[in-house]
């Protein structure tokens, strides 16, 4: 936990103080945290051990967090954290995304030719049931997250960095890659729904 | 529109010239200042790629609004949490 706790200097609240902070600023964010759970262990119980861990943590150190900062990027940062020291030691997800690889492919001139996968509007609109969502879960735990993050959640760049422990600059090309990945997968869905390859 | 690239506030302290790609990133990762997207808001009036780019963008991102939210918390677990709080840390 000494992440966490570093560079706040302590508080000092009373017990009535923490049970402030706690329900007021903690609980709002449950149902944001059991999601984020379960998009990064794909299990509704794994899901909910993890938030129960969180809330926990963030009791127990309830003192390094200062009233009026962001408790929703605090939180998913302990969550996280936990998610990558308790669990993932645990499971035997293999996850290793080759990030010089994706530096490399953000760095180059490749960006800019637009290979965006033949995925239309239209073709959206049809996805009503769970396409989304499986998308979604099958991407690499790293590129879920970051699309999490900031299109459901709206977290900014720098919100992004602190909660992952990344510099900006790999936020900017994990997201980049994220949304590729995602409209691949969803161009997938389209064509064997029946989708002709359209002009995009 | 040599005056609208000069006034172009996507140029950074290295005066290099975004391109569209870079500026829809910044508008879709929620980065962009409302001077950004007033500007890119002007330029999609006349870049088919960038309207076209941040329209299937934008309903992907309203896509995962409605489907990916996961819902509620089950409803016993803020009860969990409460209880087990008392009973470790008291
Ligand atoms: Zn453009």
């Amino acid at each position: 936990m000494t992440e966490e706790t570093q560079d706040a200097p302590r508080q000092h609240y009373t017990d009535k103080e923490k049970d402030d902070v706690f329900n007021n600023e903690f609980l709002p964010h449950i149902n944001s945290m059991y999601n984020f759970g379960y998009r990064l262990t794909l299990d509704r119980d794994d899901a909910k051990d993890l938030v129960q861990d969180t809330y926990l943590k963030a009791y127990r150190f309830i003192e390094s967090f200062q009233k009026g900062t962001n408790a929703k990027a605090w939180l998913f940062r302990i969550l996280k954290n936990s998610f990558i020291n308790d669990y993932r030691k645990k499971s035997k997800e293999p996850n290793k995304v080759d990030y010089q690889e994706v530096e490399a492919f953000y760095n180059s001139d490749e960006v800019d030719r637009q290979i965006t996968p033949d995925l239309r509007v239209e073709s959206l609109k049809d996805m009503i049931g769970d396409e989304i969502s499986n998308a979604l879960n099958a991407l690499d735990v790293d590129f879920r997250t970051v699309i999490i993050l900031c299109d459901l959640e709206g977290f900014k760049y720098e919100e992004m960095a602190k909660i992952l422990d990344i510099p900006i600059g790999t936020v900017r090309s994990r997201l980049h890659r994220a949304r590729q990945l995602l409209k691949e997968k969803l161009s997938d869905y389209a064509k064997s729904m029946g989708y002709k390859n359209a002009d995009v | 529109m040599s005056q609208l690239s000069n006034s172009n506030p996507f140029i950074g302290p290295s005066g290099k010239k975004p391109t569209c790609m870079e500026m829809l990133q910044f508008i879709l990762d929620n980065d962009a200042s409302e001077e950004q997207k007033a500007y890119f808001k002007q330029h999609m009036d006349s870049c088919m790629p960038c309207f076209k780019s941040y329209e299937l963008d934008m309903s992907i991102r309203q896509l995962i609004k409605s489907k990916c939210c996961g819902g509620e918390a089950p409803e016993d677990l803020v009860d969990k949490i409460r209880e087990q709080i008392t009973q470790k840390l008291s």
